[in-house]
């Protein structure tokens, strides 16, 4: 499926490796049920080894559980443990050391709508993403493990992008001509 | 009650420390692939890039055959492996709001699902997207990553219960 180079050191393959999406996916779907078989003693539920939503919602959530010392809802794998699942602290540090190491940190400053609409939209991602109970990635691991409504979801949000795509092209001739 | 390799005591020490691990190796590789879920299906509509979507399409295969291994190697841990086969095909690994006939968790996969999907790609990436974007200096993504932040907390409290009554309104409690 995924177009294979075979080049002859051993260094390439293994930058290539490391930079093609592919091998990333592999991964993520490998560690995720390695993560629910090592962990899952201490809470449900199942398929939930990494999701960017439901685990920013856990650490948001926890965390405002420990320190203001509220009851908001989280996943039982959370509750159960000392402190809430961490993925996504680790995929900033992991992303900003990378950025770091390959010099690619650049601060990048637009204008206040522009934030104000982004802050909207992450805002209305997540509440859609938590009435399904999960991200894209979850939406993957769940299809992986079985569950039906998860593939709907998938479908449907690829008609999702093509919409979004066709209006961004859509306008982009308007503007054009 | 599921268990898995580790027992419960030691579990609940293990899970912040084994996520904040597997996160840094994913975000280190996302950052590396310009890995994104949203941004496959986009390149793939635009100009027929499957690069991208490569990356989404293995993480659903490799997902299957990860959980078949580990279920294999610790059937306890994966007590309902197969889903669909093992439980009422029509209900949700759990996870979205609890106690509703099978025909709202369909309407809860199909109409967020469209608007997930349209909402990510007008701002150009999904949730790891922008996150990573947020890492590498994007302040338009660290803004989306406070949206999502501030919407974890309004969710919970508020949106949650709204759903449960809307689809009890509409006749889809049980």
């Amino acid at each position: 499926m995924s177009p294979k180079s075979l080049p002859s050191s051993k260094k390439p393959l293994l930058s290539l490796l490391v930079r093609h999406p592919a091998f990333l996916g592999a991964l993520i779907g490998i560690l995720a049920a390695f993560s629910q078989a090592l962990l899952i003693s201490a809470g449900g539920p199942e398929a939930y080894g990494f999701c960017v939503a439901c685990h920013t919602r856990d650490l948001v959530n926890g965390m405002t559980n420990i320190i203001a010392d509220t009851s908001l809802a989280l996943a039982p794998i959370s509750k159960n443990a000392i402190l809430p699942v961490m993925s996504v602290v680790g995929v900033i540090i992991g992303a900003f050391l990378s950025a770091k190491v390959h010099k690619e940190h650049k601060i990048k400053r637009t204008d206040h709508r522009e934030y104000f609409i982004y802050f909207i939209g992450g805002f209305l991602v997540l509440q859609f993403a938590m009435i399904f109970g999960g991200c894209p990635y979850r939406a993957a691991l769940r299809t992986g493990y079985g569950d039906i409504t998860a593939l709907l979801f998938i479908i449907t949000m690829a008609l999702g992008v093509v919409a979004g795509t066709l209006y961004m092209l859509r306008k982009a001739e308007k503007e054009e001509s | 009650m599921a268990t898995g390799i580790l027992s419960k005591e030691v579990a609940i020490y293990a899970v912040p420390l084994v996520t904040l691990l597997l996160g840094i190796l994913i975000g280190y590789l996302a950052q590396r692939s310009g890995y994104c879920s949203i941004g496959g299906f986009r390149d793939f509509a635009l100009f027929r890039h499957t690069r991208l979507l490569s990356g989404y399409l293995t993480l659903i295969i490799a997902s299957f055959f990860g959980y078949l291994l580990f279920w294999f190697l610790t059937p306890s841990a994966m007590e309902h492996f197969f889903w669909a086969l093992t439980s009422n095909p029509l209900t949700p690994v759990p996870g979205a709001p609890a106690g509703l006939a099978p025909a709202a968790y369909l309407i809860f996969a199909a109409i967020p699902g469209f608007l997930v999907g349209l909402i990510c790609v007008l701002l150009g990436g999904c949730p790891i997207r922008q996150t990573v974007m947020a890492s590498e200096g994007s302040y338009k993504a660290g803004f989306f990553f406070i949206g999502m932040c501030v919407g974890s907390v309004i969710f919970a409290a508020f949106v949650s219960g709204w759903v449960v009554v809307l689809m009890r309104a509409i006749g889809l409690g049980v």
